[in-house]
């Protein structure tokens, strides 16, 4: 795979981390080589703040739901940290037998560029286009990268995390 | 001394009194409801005293109140549903959902809308020709409803004047039709429409 | 795969436009000319899908370019739900495809329950298959009644949603509500299958056969309906996966993939039923595909009932009450079940940190849930993938070399919800 740098198994399906310059060439070959026709989804996370969230002790699994997670002795537990503050996830499905699907992952920094994989799968055109819109992730050589959910003249992008939920103050209610 | 009891004075005439068998019905002895007021308690007779010609003139525009299709989201389904067979809006005679708004009287909002969908709305709304009427349905287009964010219009009123607010997410619809045969009370009892008695909420 | 003097050859053959995909360009022999004409479908109109615009170019009668400008019903529920705790976000997904609303649910509810690892009992699934089936089928009347309804079938309309009553009278008996109703909550339903359930539901379930034949009676040989759907939009198979398409967009184009069968989730690998699939790809194919699918739901629905019977006094919901309210009564007696109702009602429970994608078979295709987890009480990042959106991709495509009159049918036929589009 090519610019493959790390892989995770997940309960739903391995996760790949692949190079940011290297995505388009990953992409062609989990298409050709590995037989993943299809690109499901194409979704970025905005991971500013991740490490600084604490989650204290109180932990829900299914094994173990101990005001004491074995791992933390009561005390605050954080995530582990990411590499870059975005993660643009692609999810590919290969329509056979046992619906193999991959997420194959790059991270990028603001400001940094994506190579666009809409030669690949020409579904990504929407996917990506949205992506832009509302976490401002821009993809190289997407022909006609505009905003589509928000109106033309919107400023920001809605779901970054230091982007303000909106709306108006309501009595009464908390933080939102 | 225990005085006298006052006489009665002179039993203020009351929108009931006009025909709006929906107005005060838990509590009908409790004084002037806002609405009332803001029509004027003194000057209901000049108000909403109306010439038996005016009267036949609105009891035709009740009758066929024809609405314009703008279903946005999910009340939009349960706004075709009243189109069914099981909640005739046949018998108000405002099965005709006409698409263009100079030929429609009511526009029903039905759904969230989206700060996008603002500028259409308004549109929509200074195409239709007066006498035109605004029922809020939901509470999406009543006050944002469950979406207090950044992309969603909080109540439609912010920018068409709205005749009645419907709530419940979304209204049955049973409760559409007694938003709907409000608005013909109203309409009826010689109230005008919203855009007569107040402008936008701001 | 080639990038070719700007434009992005696909594969040959392709019918896809080559420039953008979802844009179909005016060719170059028209572009200047006087005849083409720009008409805005506008955000509102006629037909009955919501808020899509499509600027379409007209040469004549003849569709030479178009383009889908959408986001009128942006509603910002990915970053909405990110301020709600899980227990409150259950009510925003089902809003989101407002005509199949007991999918959505269940997709974002499996995805926490999957990062949880919590298991749901057996009598919850069988239900949960039970409702999404019934909602399939509503969501399929819906399409029937409207899709006819603009091809001019007008009295289709009335039919389908004759049907549709009653559905929703099976859904309120259940919840309380008949649209949005809240009933799949994380560990499985929120109250007991109610009594006097199953004797209604065989009575739909038996007289839904006879509807389906009035259905086909009107529309299957109709001359008309004939004319006006087939040949109309093709979509190949190839072109279908390129684009992203899932559900009976595809399963008309000739590929036969079905979450259900393929992917089981739920007890779908426990009942019998058929995945139609037709080869052509056209307007017609797709309302094949989604008037069989509405006997096979049936057919679904009629087993699950005949297990369902049998389980009455199965719990409905998981039992750790670290995740799942307490029942009411035990709030006057145990004093732990109103320690453990207050916390997750205010704070919420947490889950465990981490990420998960959780794809279904909704009646308009493949509708996921990404959730990335932070360890806390609300989501970090709630991401639904909407089959309305990518069957919109569509448009340009099965647009080629149509008249005015078939761009109606090809996005009916498409069924696209607008809420779920823009999310």
């Amino acid at each position: 795979m090519p610019g493959y740098v790390t892989e995770r198994d997940g309960a739903d399906m391995a996760t790949v981390t692949i190079e940011r310059e290297r995505i388009r060439e990953a992409c062609e070959h989990a298409r050709d080589e590995l037989g993943f026709d299809m690109c499901v989804d194409v979704v970025a996370t905005d991971y500013l703040d991740w490490a600084g969230v604490g989650v204290s002790g109180y932990i829900g699994t299914a094994t173990g739901r101990d005001i004491v997670h074995p791992a933390t002795q009561g005390l605050q537990v954080l995530p582990e940290a990411k590499p870059k503050r975005f993660s643009i996830s692609y999810h590919l499905l290969g329509l056979r037998q046992g619906a193999p699907r991959v997420r194959l992952q790059c991270w990028a920094d603001d400001g940094e560029h994506v190579p666009s994989v809409i030669t690949v799968w020409p579904t990504c055109d929407w996917h990506e286009r949205e992506q832009f819109d509302l976490m401002g992730i821009v993809f190289d050589g997407h022909p006609n990268l505009e905003r589509l959910l928000m109106p033309e003249d919107w400023e920001g992008h809605p779901l970054r995390k230091d982007y303000p939920i909106g709306g108006e103050p309501v009595r009464f209610s908390d933080a939102e | 001394m225990v005085d006298e009891p006052t006489e009665p004075t002179e039993p203020i005439t009351r929108l009931r009194d006009y025909g709006l068998q929906s107005e005060r019905l838990l509590w009908p002895t409790k004084g002037p409801s806002r609405f009332e007021e803001s029509l004027g308690v003194e000057e209901l007779e000049q108000a909403l005293g109306i010439t038996t010609l005016e009267k036949a003139v609105r009891w035709a525009q009740t009758k066929s109140m024809w609405p314009d299709t703008f279903g946005l989201a999910c009340c939009a389904i349960e706004m075709m549903s009243i189109v069914g067979s099981r909640y005739d809006l046949a018998r108000f005679g405002m099965e005709a959902f006409r698409s263009s708004p100079r030929q429609a009287d009511l526009l029903i909002v039905s759904g969230r809308v989206a700060h996008k969908m603002a500028e259409p709305l308004r549109q929509i709304y200074d195409q239709m020709l007066e006498p035109k009427w605004v029922i809020a349905m939901g509470v999406c287009a009543s006050s944002g409803g469950m979406f207090n964010n950044y992309t969603i219009l909080q109540g439609v009123d912010r920018i068409v004047p709205v005749d009645i607010y419907i709530p419940f997410c979304p209204p049955r619809p049973e409760a559409l039709m007694e938003g709907i045969i409000r608005l013909h009370e109203a309409h009826l009892a010689g109230i005008p429409p919203a855009y007569e008695r107040n402008g936008v909420a701001t | 795969m080639a990038v070719v003097e700007d434009k992005t050859v696909i594969y040959e053959g392709s019918r896809i436009p080559s420039r953008v995909p979802t844009i179909l360009d005016v060719p170059e022999e028209l572009s200047g000319s006087e005849d083409v004409m720009q008409v805005n479908f506008g955000p509102n109109h006629p037909s009955t899908h919501g808020v899509l615009r499509l600027i379409v170019d007209l040469h004549g009668e003849q569709v030479v370019g178009t383009s889908a400008v959408i986001g009128y019903l942006h509603t910002g529920f990915e970053k909405t739900m990110e301020s709600k705790t899980y227990w409150k976000c259950v009510t925003y997904p089902e809003r989101i495809d407002y005509v199949g609303y007991q999918n959505n649910e269940l997709v974002f509810v499996s995805a926490v329950e999957q990062l949880l690892e919590l298991e749901v009992p057996t009598k919850a699934k069988w239900m949960r298959m039970l409702l999404c089936e019934l909602n399939r089928i509503h969501s399929h009347l819906v399409y029937l009644g409207t899709s006819a309804l603009e091809l001019g079938a007008i009295s289709m309309f009335w039919y389908c949603f004759r049907e549709r009553e009653q559905i929703l009278d099976l859904f309120e008996m259940v919840t309380g509500q008949r649209m949005h109703t809240r009933y799949f909550q994380v560990g499985g339903l929120a109250e007991d299958i109610p009594v006097g359930f199953y004797p209604e539901a065989r009575k739909f379930v038996e007289w839904m056969p006879h509807a389906l034949d009035d259905y086909r009676g009107l529309l299957d040989r109709n001359q008309i309906w004939l004319e006006r759907t087939v040949g109309i939009g093709k979509l190949s198979a190839a072109d279908a996966i390129a684009l992203g398409q899932t559900g009976p967009n595809l399963r008309a184009s000739g590929v036969d993939w079905d979450l259900r069968r393929d992917q089981p989730y739920l007890h779908y690998d426990q009942v019998d039923f058929q995945v139609p699939v037709y080869p052509n790809g056209d307007v017609y194919d797709r309302y094949r595909v989604r008037m069989d699918e509405m006997g096979e739901s049936n057919q679904i629905v009629r087993q699950c009932l005949d297990k369902l019977e049998r389980m009455d006094g199965m719990p409905w919901i998981a039992d750790d009450r670290k995740v799942v309210l307490p029942p009411r009564e035990e709030l006057h007696t145990s004093m732990e079940s109103l320690i453990h109702h207050f916390k997750i009602v205010t704070e919420g429970f947490r889950v465990p940190a981490g990420e998960i994608y959780v794809a279904i078979e909704s009646p308009r295709g493949e509708s996921g849930c990404y959730l990335v987890s932070d360890g806390g009480p609300k989501p970090w990042r709630v991401h639904f993938r909407a089959p309305s959106f990518v069957a919109l991709e569509a448009t340009a495509t099965c647009l080629t070399d149509t008249y005015v009159a078939d761009l109606i049918a090809v996005v009916g036929s498409l069924d696209a919800v607008m809420g779920d589009t823009d999310r």
